[in-house]
C-alpha cells in the first residue's frame, strides 16, 4: 500500500466543549472547503444539518412511497379476494364494498409507511454497522454520552496535521486521528 | 427540594411553575443519574417484584394450558355469553396501551415538552399491554395454532377472509399497532443503547448493548434522518392509536345488540383507552421513579399533568355514559331503555355497573383539587379506582348485552370460571415480568431526549426567558462549562 492512500484513510477526530463551538467549527471548517465531513453528539445539534451542508432528508419520501404501496395493495387485496376470487354475499350487500375496505386500506397503509420509515432510515444511515472507522479512538465513546466530536477526513492539499491546527484554533479541547478501513 | 429553592427564588410564569429537568444537571451526571439503574444489581425489591410478577405468570401458563387441552369450554362462556373474559380483558389491555402511544407520539406533535422524561415509560408500557391483549382473542378462537387462517394467504381451503367483518378489521389493527408501536420504541431506543455500549464496564454488556445499538455513533448525519424518521412515526402513531381503539369499539358498534349499537363508541372508547392508560402510567410511575431515583426528571408536574389529563378523560367518559343513557330513552327503543335503565341499572350485574360509576364517573372529579392532584398517595389510589372502574365498564358492556338481549328464552348469566381469572391475572403476570426486566435493562428515560431538552431550558435562558427556566439553566450553564 502505498503512503499516500494510508493518510486519505485517517480521519481527524476533534472533540469540543459545548455544542454550540462543535456546529460553529463545523460551519467554518465547511467555508474553508472541507468536505465529507460529519459531528457526532449524544442528541441533534440545533443547526448541525444547516453547519454540514446536507440536502433535505429522503425519508419522508420513502414513507409516502410505503403509504402508497400499502394503500394500493390493501384496496385491490381485498377487491380481488370478496369480489372477484370468492364473491361472499352477506345478506344482500354490494359485492364490492368499499366503506368497509377503509380500516384495513388505513391500517396497511401505515404499517407500510412504518416499514418505510424505519428501513429507510437504517437504509440511509448505513446501519446497522457494528465498526466503523471512528470506534479506533477510545475517547470517541463520550460521543454517545456527553461529548461532541468532529471528523474531518484529509483532503490532497491539506494534511492530517494542518487539519489539526486548524481545529485547535477554533476551540477544540481535543484533537486525534484515527486510522481505519475505508467503507 | 430544588422545586422550593425555586418557587422563592423567581416570579414564575403561570405556565411554568415547576420544573421539567432538575436545574443540577449536566450530560455527563444526567448520563450517570440516567443509565445508573441498569449498571446497578437490582436490589431485593425488585426480586421480590419479579418473583411474584412470575408467580402470576405461572398461572397464565396453567390457565393456557388447561384452555388449549380442555377447549374453550373450560371459561365461563356460554351462549348467549359468547364473549366473556377474553374479549373483556382484550379490549382493558388494548385501552391501557394507548396512554403510551398517546403520550409518545401526540404530545410530540404537539411540543409538550413534558412527555420526555415519561415517554419511553408509556411506550414500554404500550408494547407489553398490547402483547397481553393480544392473547386473548386468539386464545378465543378455539384452535389457537390455526390462527394464521386470521390472515389472507392463498390457502388450499380456497376461501378468504371476510373483509367486511370488524373482527378481521381488528387483526390488522392489533397487528399493525403493535409492529408500530415496536418500531418507535426501538428508534427512540436506539440512541440510548449506544449510550450503555459506550459506557459499559464489561466487554460482554458492550457487545450485547452495541449489537442492539446497531453501530449508532451519533452523526449528524444520521440525526438528520433520525429527526425526521421519529417525527413521521409520531405522526403516523398519532391517527393510528385513535383508529385501533376505534375499529375495537366497532366490534360492538357494528352489531345490532341493544347497548353495543351506538354511534357514539368510536370517541367514547378512544376516550376511555386514554383515561385508563394514563392511571396505569400513574400506577406504575409513582413507585419506579422512586427506586429508580428519577424524581429529577419525573417531577412532580409530570405527575400533575397526567392526573389533569385524566380528569379530561374521565369527564368525557362520563359524558359517554351520559349520551348513551339519553340516546337509549330518546330513541325510544324498548330493548334500549330496557337495557339501560332496568338490565344495567338494576339487573344481575347492578354491583358492577354501580362500581363501574363510582370508579369512572366520581373518583376523577377530585383532581378538580391541586392538593388531590399533587397528592402521591391520593393520585395512586386513584388510578387503581380508575382501572378497576374501566375493567368493570368492559364487562358491563360486554357481559349485561349479551346475557339479556331480545329474546328472554335465550337469556343466561355469565359467570367467570378459575381458569377465566388464572389467565387474567396471568397476564398481569406477564405484564409485570415484562415490565421488570425492561427496568432493569434499558433506559427507562429517553436519555437522549432529556439531554437535548436541559439545553433547550438552556437556551431559553439565555435568551432572557424569566422565571423558573431562567434560574434552573443558570445552573445547568454552570455545569456545563
Amino acid at each position: 500500500m502505498a503512503t499516500e492512500t494510508k493518510v486519505l484513510d485517517s480521519w481527524v477526530l476533534a472533540e469540543f466543549a459545548t455544542p454550540e463551538a462543535l456546529v460553529d467549527a463545523t460551519q467554518k471548517m465547511r467555508e474553508k472547503g472541507y468536505t465529507g465531513m460529519d459531528t457526532y453528539s449524544p442528541y441533534p445539534l440545533h443547526g448541525g444539518s444547516e453547519a454540514l451542508g446536507l440536502p433535505p432528508s429522503r425519508v419522508p419520501f420513502i414513507a409516502l412511497g410505503g403509504a402508497l404501496t400499502g394503500l394500493t395493495v390493501a384496496l385491490s387485496m381485498q377487491t380481488f379476494m370478496n369480489t372477484i376470487d370468492y364473491p361472499l354475499n352477506v345478506g344482500g350487500r354490494p359485492l364490492l364494498s368499499l366503506p368497509a375496505w377503509v380500516p384495513i386500506t388505513f391500517e396497511l397503509a401505515v404499517l407500510m409507511a412504518a416499514f418505510g420509515i424505519f428501513f429507510g432510515l437504517l437504509g440511509l444511515s448505513r446501519l446497522p454497522q457494528p465498526y466503523h472507522r471512528v470506534f479506533e479512538s477510545d475517547e470517541f465513546r463520550s460521543a454517545s454520552t456527553h461529548g461532541y466530536w468532529l471528523s474531518v477526513p484529509p483532503t490532497e492539499t491539506a494534511k492530517s496535521e494542518d487539519i489539526m491546527d486548524q481545529l485547535k484554533s477554533l476551540g477544540a479541547t481535543h484533537v486525534t486521528v484515527v486510522t481505519g478501513e475505508n467503507e | 427540594m430544588a422545586e422550593t429553592a425555586a418557587h422563592s427564588a423567581a416570579p414564575l410564569d403561570p405556565l411554568e411553575p415547576r420544573h421539567l429537568v432538575a436545574p443540577h444537571h449536566d450530560d455527563k451526571s444526567l448520563n450517570e443519574t440516567l443509565l445508573d439503574h441498569v449498571w446497578r444489581k437490582p436490589g431485593k425489591g425488585w426480586f421480590m417484584l419479579l418473583g411474584v410478577a412470575m408467580s402470576a405468570l405461572g398461572l397464565l401458563v396453567i390457565g393456557v394450558s388447561y384452555t388449549l387441552f380442555k377447549g374453550i369450554g373450560a371459561w365461563g362462556n356460554n351462549q348467549p355469553n359468547s364473549w366473556g373474559f377474553g374479549i373483556i380483558n382484550f379490549v382493558w389491555w388494548v385501552g391501557i396501551g394507548h396512554a403510551g402511544t398517546l403520550i409518545s407520539a401526540i404530545l410530540l406533535l404537539f411540543q409538550q415538552k413534558w412527555r420526555t422524561s415519561i415517554n419511553r415509560f408509556a411506550e414500554a408500557m404500550t408494547l407489553f399491554a398490547v402483547v397481553c391483549a393480544g392473547i386473548f382473542p386468539l386464545l378465543h378462537t378455539g384452535r389457537p395454532w390455526f390462527a394464521f387462517w386470521l390472515f389472507p394467504y392463498p390457502s388450499t381451503l380456497g376461501a378468504w377472509p371476510q373483509f367486511r367483518s370488524p373482527l378481521v378489521w381488528d387483526v390488522f389493527a392489533i397487528s399493525t399497532y403493535l409492529t408500530v408501536s415496536a418500531l418507535f420504541w426501538f428508534v427512540g431506543l436506539i440512541p440510548d443503547l449506544a449510550a450503555l455500549r459506550d459506557s459499559s464496564k464489561s466487554l460482554i454488556q458492550r457487545r450485547i448493548y452495541g449489537l442492539f445499538a446497531l453501530g449508532w455513533r451519533g452523526s449528524g448525519r444520521h440525526w438528520h434522518n433520525y429527526k425526521i424518521a421519529y417525527l413521521l412515526l409520531a405522526g403516523l402513531s398519532t391517527p393510528l392509536v385513535v383508529s385501533v381503539h376505534t375499529i375495537v369499539s366497532f366490534d360492538f358498534a357494528v352489531s345490532q345488540l341493544p347497548g353495543w349499537h351506538a354511534t357514539i363508541f368510536p370517541p367514547y372508547f378512544v376516550a376511555g383507552a386514554v383515561f385508563s392508560g394514563f392511571a396505569m402510567v400513574i400506577t406504575l410511575i409513582v413507585p419506579a421513579r422512586k427506586y429508580l431515583k428519577l424524581r429529577d426528571v419525573i417531577t412532580d408536574r409530570h405527575l400533575e399533568n397526567m392526573n389533569k389529563v385524566i380528569l379530561a378523560t374521565g369527564l368525557i367518559v362520563s359524558y359517554g355514559y351520559l349520551m348513551e343513557h339519553f340516546i337509549a330513552w330518546y330513541s325510544g327503543s324498548e330493548y334500549e331503555i330496557w337495557t339501560f335503565y332496568v338490565n344495567r341499572a338494576r339487573g344481575p350485574y347492578a354491583g358492577v355497573y354501580w362500581l363501574m360509576i363510582t370508579c369512572n364517573v366520581i373518583t376523577p372529579n377530585i383532581f378538580w383539587f391541586k392538593k388531590a392532584r399533587t397528592s402521591i398517595p391520593i393520585m395512586w389510589v386513584a388510578s387503581i379506582v380508575v382501572n378497576i372502574g374501566m375493567w368493570c365498564e368492559r364487562f358491563i358492556i360486554i357481559v349485561t348485552s349479551l346475557s339479556q338481549d331480545f329474546l328472554p328464552s335465550s337469556w343466561d348469566v355469565f359467570t367467570p370460571t378459575w381458569v377465566d381469572w388464572s389467565i387474567y391475572i396471568g397476564t398481569m403476570g406477564l405484564f409485570g415480568t415484562l415490565f421488570l426486566l425492561f427496568l432493569k435493562f434499558v433506559p427507562a428515560v429517553a436519555v437522549a431526549e432529556v439531554k437535548e431538552l436541559q439545553l433547550e431550558l438552556k437556551h431559553a435562558a439565555v435568551h432572557g426567558a424569566d422565571g423558573v427556566e431562567a434560574s434552573a439553566a443558570g445552573t445547568l450553564t454552570h455545569g456545563v462549562h
